[in-house]
């Protein structure tokens, strides 16, 4: 748009402008500033004094970066100018300033009026004296020529110089007290009175005085800012091999991987309750900290990150208590390939605006963080984390953020990027790095490849399939009944394994152990000793030790032994001594056994209390079903259903955004057409809120005055003419013509605001 | 991807691969830092501990050294976490020093101030520490020194020793070797510990501790303390010591029950220092009667809790424990490592055996079905009383018969706990049976007769489980054991592992009752071998072939 320059007649209104735009842009705005378009705008004017409400202003000005926001001040410093003149007072290039502009317009924070370029209304109220702004006070009405300004600048005694500096330096305002207005800078007896005298300061009324912006320009050298800001700082980096990047990430994606599905799958039978509050206990973190091995700030990332990605949510546990627990996308997670369940995790992760690192610290009250808790999270996380990565996946491969010095420098260019961001940036940026170096996002302070992949919206799995540790299909056995998966096993093989063999140490490899008790679990799921010894055999490269198929065999062949009934809670077994051992078992005393048969027992005692107490007293009993089939029995395995946001496809919300957008500006053309359909000549009569309160923003800048109908306290209404000074907290200062005072107006009680032709 | 031999876990355990090419260069490479768990036959298992790590400074490894030993060898990324953990464990060690000083004696030091104040506060450490020189330093009382680097241990701020140690009373020994020479396991375990100062040295049994302990004499050339389990593992020292040195009879004395002579070489027995009379303990005075320049501690496992306090008092000395099993069942390893000092050569049992010192072995355990009067008793039984019923069975009396008869002409010995069991079993097989009752002169006298192969069965209680040289032994029966003690089990297998003569393989039996808690124990004892790479074979009493 650099080489669009205004129209020597530009426009009546934002409103004209916005009717003049084609489609594309049009689109391209509401895209942009999609508040804009909900509900969906009656035509261009209201969506022109839509843009102007303060509310929406401020989100539009949060999106830009440092020169954006200077460009923006700088306009608002000037008021009506050129490009050209615009392009000369910031600090940096004029293409750089050029691109700016565009981007502003193309945002209608901007637009082009007859007399110039024009801020928005309310631009400069909603930028305040926020990041990037100049701390400039507006130009005067007819400033005096630039020359004529540095003749009075050069002609001040060096204490009134001083005190110059020192009000541009802050805010460009002060109050004077007693000082004198004189005409003759000789007459000045202090350095106020002669800034006073030499024009360099000028009354506002009420003892108020401002240093206009064209002095304030001329001290920062012509420009509104005497640093340069058209280019953001660069980041700190240092050269490490992109293969060694690789490598590490891969490995550290395949842990996060294993990890998350490790948890779930332990919580699949052992929910953790949820709190009240809808967390996660502290306890239950610790001991998630030390199933998975890790500390517990990356255990709380584990389990904010299955959460993130619709893999954890609450449901009722077996008593009925709310608890977390897998949902049902786990299992179709768990059945994809390592790398694709990456890609799930972090694209969750990406998208989520929950804020793991917060986790354990104390919340301004002193409360503790609870992982899970549906207060955990913040507005800006999703853009930070996006933007923080962005920047790192930018950085040519070989180089990485450097060590200590690369995380500021990042957080330095992220300020210039998002300057209205708040200052608790730092922190989400430490997070972010935290986090992905635990996801595998990052690693030794670089992006791998898969990750930019998946940064750049492209699928990463292929590629990071090649990179993870081949999975094996083997495992070693060992004669102290021990079995070693030398490296990351088949996830199939695995969860048979876990249920044969109890898991001791994992890792890269994975150590299990056979005892008595693991095989006997087999056996309760219902496999066979020939199952068992076929699934050994065909698992290990080296012989089964012999040991160990005497082991199968032996838990196999006490295995059943006893038989438990269900209707009369009777125990009875073909092996009289069996039952008799346990009739005099000294721990059996309570479970109210009797004989009534040689080889029958009774119970009083309830199955479910019965069965788990038999077995501790190390029989192997089976539960018998009516028809005196063996019932098998296998903890069942819990899943949540998985949260409504979890199921639409990315790809459908995106289609349907794009839909909404072009729907909305079809709304707009027919609302413009009906108002061209209009009868015209009727008084206009801005009375929505929104645009009576853009009236008097507008009549505020322009200082303007403008008649208003006002309802007073008795309900009486009258109509004012009044010269608007500003309008904060729903309170309008206006010095009213009638009684030639200054007078705060409620602006709910203003029922029409008319501009005033002079 | 990196093709090395070892897998690195998040758990802090080490997997080395052994049939990988590079398997035996990465067991050199990490064996100063790592200690070895397990043994078994594909793959062992080593484990990084804050003590290892601290040891492997000691001996002047440092934290990047470990690390990039890690990263070369390891066949997957290691994890980040461990690497920075290794770091700062390591980074522990040293901070403190404990240092001769030329006026005060001896005194803690540090380059670290908050740690010296951290320490100085802790409750441990009351008591040991005298008064405050300056910012950096406290006088230490010289009896304290064992306790306090104990203390300091436990607090995690390892003091780095260089108080050294008393050269003792010169004494010359040396080995004399003729007709064998020191193996080079032997010496390797003999220079380690001397470069080091003081620590264990873990051998298998029958791997020639002894004359270890006597290569480390050679090199004191002092007087020397040896405190060993009983007499007549005094006498076989002595037997030995006179054999391989070039000490005499006249140099060696006895400090037992029966004799108390002190000589420059002296051997006491750890029952005659712990005796304890009116509250106190009338042979310590044995520990200073001479200024010892070595004291050795033989079967270190063993070391009853009296001589780790006396033991703390002696840490100006050299000293140098021996064992083949530091498994202790009441879990002080730490206490050993802390007083004695850390392990410095341990070497695994079936490497050993590949190089043909010690004899292989074939481990089998049978088990025995109760008949269904004696499950009956079992079943109703108390539980204190379960154990013995279970081990005691007459079936086991068949079984051990059945062995016996089995291998006709080789030396066996029976094991067994219960001496009512062992009376029974030794009128039933018509052979000899050692007991605690039986005279040290009869033990001899029996011992002597088997050795020669006068006779070629025997049965014997725990009194036999240590340190008893029975070099002809080929077959042992253990019919039960003191509840589930995974060294007893080692060293009784230990007793058969001297090498035979036509390098045939050794048959250890354990004979359990099925069901019963005598096969839980049996379990539990056989872990410790199987974890060395001992596997046993299970078979069922009636598929003994007869």
């Amino acid at each position: 748009m650099s080489g669009r320059s205004p129209l020597p007649s530009g426009f009546r209104s934002l409103a004209d402008q916005l009717r003049s735009w084609p489609d594309a842009r049009l689109s391209r705005l509401l895209a942009a500033r999609p508040d804009l378009a909900s509900p969906v705008p009656h035509d261009s004017s209201q969506l022109a004094s839509r843009a102007a409400v303060r509310s929406s202003l401020l989100r539009a000005l949060d999106q830009l970066d440092l020169l954006e926001l200077t460009v923006l001040d700088a306009l608002v410093v000037l008021g009506h100018t050129t490009p050209e003149r615009l392009a000369e007072v910031v600090n940096a290039d004029d293409v750089a300033v050029a691109a700016a502009l565009a981007r502003l317009g193309d945002l209608a924070l901007v637009w082009e009026s007859p007399a110039g370029l024009r801020p928005l209304t309310g631009v400069a109220d909603a930028l305040g004296s926020g990041p990037g702004t100049s701390g400039l006070q507006p130009c005067s009405a007819e400033p005096p020529s630039a020359a004529q300004v540095d003749k009075r600048l050069a002609e001040l005694s060096d204490p009134a110089r001083a005190l110059l500096e020192h009000v541009a330096e802050h805010g460009g305002e002060a109050t004077t007290g007693t000082s004198r207005h004189l005409v003759s800078p000789a007459d000045a007896r202090t350095p106020a009175e002669e800034l006073l005298a030499r024009r360099l300061l000028v009354p506002r009324g009420g003892g108020v005085v401002v240093l206009p912006g064209e002095v304030g320009l001329a001290l920062r050298g012509g420009h509104t800012t005497r640093e340069a800001v058209g280019t953001p700082p660069a980041l700190l980096t240092s050269e490490r091999a992109g293969e060694l990047v690789d490598r590490a990430a891969a490995g550290t994606a395949f842990e996060a991987v294993r990890r998350v599905e490790l948890l779930l799958d332990h919580w699949s039978t052992h929910p953790p309750t949820a709190l009240r509050t809808g967390g996660l206990g502290v306890r239950d973190l610790r001991a998630t900290a030390l199933l998975l091995h890790v500390d517990e700030p990356t255990a709380a990332l584990v389990v904010e990150v299955s959460y993130a990605a619709g893999l954890l949510a609450t449901a009722a546990d077996a008593d009925g208590n709310p608890a977390w627990v897998p949902t049902d996308a786990f299992d179709l997670w768990i059945a994809t390939s390592p790398a694709e369940r990456w890609a799930t995790l972090v694209r969750a992760w990406l998208g989520s605006s929950r804020l793991p690192g917060l986790v354990g610290r104390r919340d301004n009250a002193g409360k503790t963080w609870n992982a899970l808790a549906p207060e955990l999270s913040g507005t800006h996380v999703v853009e930070t984390r996006r933007a923080a990565l962005e920047e790192l996946a930018a950085l040519p491969r070989d180089r990485v953020l450097a060590t200590g010095t690369g995380a500021p420098s990042l957080v330095a260019r992220l300020a210039w990027l998002r300057p209205r961001r708040p200052r608790t940036r730092a922190d989400l940026v430490a997070w972010t790095l935290e986090e992905a170096a635990a996801l595998g996002v990052t690693a030794l302070g670089g992006v791998p490849g898969p990750a930019r992949l998946l940064l750049e919206g492209r699928d990463p799995a292929a590629t990071l399939t090649t990179l993870m540790p081949e999975p094996v299909d083997h495992v070693l056995l060992q004669a102290d009944l021990t079995a070693v998966a030398p490296g990351p096993l088949e996830s199939s093989l695995a969860r048979r394994l876990s249920l044969v063999a109890d898991v001791e140490s994992r890792g890269g490899a994975t150590t299990y152990r056979f005892t008595p008790g693991s095989v006997r679990r087999a056996l309760d799921t219902g496999w066979g000793a020939g199952e068992l010894h076929e699934f050994l055999a065909s698992v290990s490269r080296t012989p089964v030790p012999q040991p160990l198929t005497y082991l199968v065999d032996d838990t196999a062949r006490t295995f059943g032994t006893i038989r438990v009934g269900h209707a009369e809670a009777f125990l009875r077994a073909d092996d009289e001594t069996a039952l008799a051992e346990l009739l005099h078992h000294p721990r059996a005393a309570s479970l109210g056994l009797r004989r009534i048969a040689p080889t029958v027992l009774i119970s009083d005692t309830p199955i479910d209390v019965l069965l788990p107490r038999l077995r501790d007293l190390g029989a192997a009993p089976v539960v018998e079903a009516p028809d005196g089939t063996v019932r098998v029995s296998r903890p069942d395995l819990l899943r949540a259903r998985t949260p409504k946001e979890h199921r639409r496809s990315a790809g459908a919300s995106a289609a349907r955004a794009t839909a909404t957008v072009a729907a909305v500006v079809t709304a707009i053309r027919s609302g413009d057409r009906a108002a061209d359909a209009r009868p015209t000549g009727a008084a206009a009569a801005p009375l929505t809120p929104s645009g009576s309160l853009a009236a008097l923003r507008e009549a505020v800048e322009t200082r303007s005055s403008v008649l208003i109908g006002y309802v007073d306290n008795h309900g009486t209404s009258t109509e004012r003419v009044v010269d608007p000074i500003s309008v904060e907290g729903g309170q309008l200062t206006a010095h009213d013509h009638r009684s030639d005072d200054v007078r705060t107006f409620a602006v709910h009680r203003i029922s029409v605001v008319r501009p005033i032709e002079d | 991807m990196n093709d090395g031999p070892l897998i690195v876990q998040s758990d802090k355990t080490l997997l080395l691969e052994i049939d990988h090419e590079r398997a035996a260069d990465c067991r050199k490479a990490i064996a100063p830092f790592a200690e070895l768990e397990r043994s078994p036959e594909h793959i062992h298992t080593y484990r990084l501990t804050p003590l290892g790590l601290w040891n492997a400074r000691a001996a002047g490894h440092d934290a990047e050294q470990v690390v990039d030993t890690l990263l070369a060898y390891s066949r997957y990324a290691v994890p980040h976490a461990l690497l920075v953990d290794v770091a700062e464990t390591m980074a522990r060690y040293g901070r403190l020093r404990l240092e001769k000083h030329p006026t005060h004696g001896l005194v803690l030091s540090s380059t670290d101030r908050p740690v010296l104040e951290e320490v100085l506060r802790a409750k441990k450490v009351k008591g040991m520490l005298g008064e405050r020189l300056d910012d950096d330093s406290v006088v230490v009382h010289p009896s304290e020194r064992g306790n306090l680097k104990q203390a300091l241990l436990k607090l995690g701020w390892p003091a780095e020793d260089f108080a050294g140690y008393v050269d003792g009373e010169a004494h010359a020994i040396s080995l004399v070797e003729d007709g064998w020479s020191l193996r080079d396991y032997q010496r390797d375990a003999a220079e380690s510990f001397w470069h080091g100062g003081s620590g264990v040295v873990v051998l298998p049994c029958g791997a020639g501790k002894t004359i270890v302990g006597a290569a480390a004499m050679a090199h004191a050339q002092a007087t020397t303390l040896i405190l060993v389990t009983n007499t007549v593992s005094a006498r076989q020292w002595k037997d030995e010591l006179v054999k391989r040195t070039s000490l005499t009879e006249d140099e060696i004395g006895e400090y037992s029950g029966a004799v108390k002579e002190i000589r420059p070489v002296t051997i006491a027995t750890y029952q005659v220092l712990t005796l304890r009379r009116k509250g106190s303990y009338p042979h310590l005075d044995l520990l200073d009667a001479r200024d010892w320049g070595l004291i050795v501690y033989d079967e270190v496992h063993l070391l009853p809790a009296p001589i780790f306090r006396m033991t703390a008092d002696l840490q100006a000395r050299r000293r140098i424990g021996l064992t083949a099993t530091l498994v202790r069942e009441d879990g002080r390893e730490g206490d050993v490592f802390s007083l004695i000092g850390p392990k410095r050569y341990d070497a695994p049992w079936k490497d050993i055996e590949s190089q043909g010192w010690i004899a292989p072995a074939d481990c089998v355990e049978v088990r025995v079905t109760l008949p269904s009067s004696e499950r009956l008793v079992y079943a109703t039984a108390e539980p204190e009383e379960r154990y013995r019923l279970a081990s005691c069975t007459a079936e086991k009396t068949r079984v051990v018969r059945d062995i016996v008869a089995a291998h006709p002409d080789q030396p066996t010995l029976v094991i067994g706990q219960y001496i009512d069991q062992l009376d029974e079993l030794a009128a039933e097989l018509d052979a000899p049976v050692i007991k605690g009752e039986t005279t040290v002169k009869e033990r001899q006298r029996l011992f002597d007769a088997f050795r020669s192969g006068e006779i070629g069965l025997l049965v014997v209680s725990k009194v036999a489980n240590f340190s008893i040289d029975l070099p002809s032994a080929e077959v042992a029966i253990q019919v039960s054991g003191s509840f589930g003690s995974r060294q007893e089990e080692a060293q009784r297998l230990g007793r058969l592992l001297r090498p035979k003569s036509d390098g045939k393989s050794a048959h250890f039996y354990t004979i359990v009752s099925r069901d019963t808690v005598d096969a839980e124990f049996a379990q539990n004892r056989q872990r410790f071998l199987a974890e060395q790479g001992y596997a046993y074979r299970i078979l069922d009493a009636e598929d003994l072939p007869a």
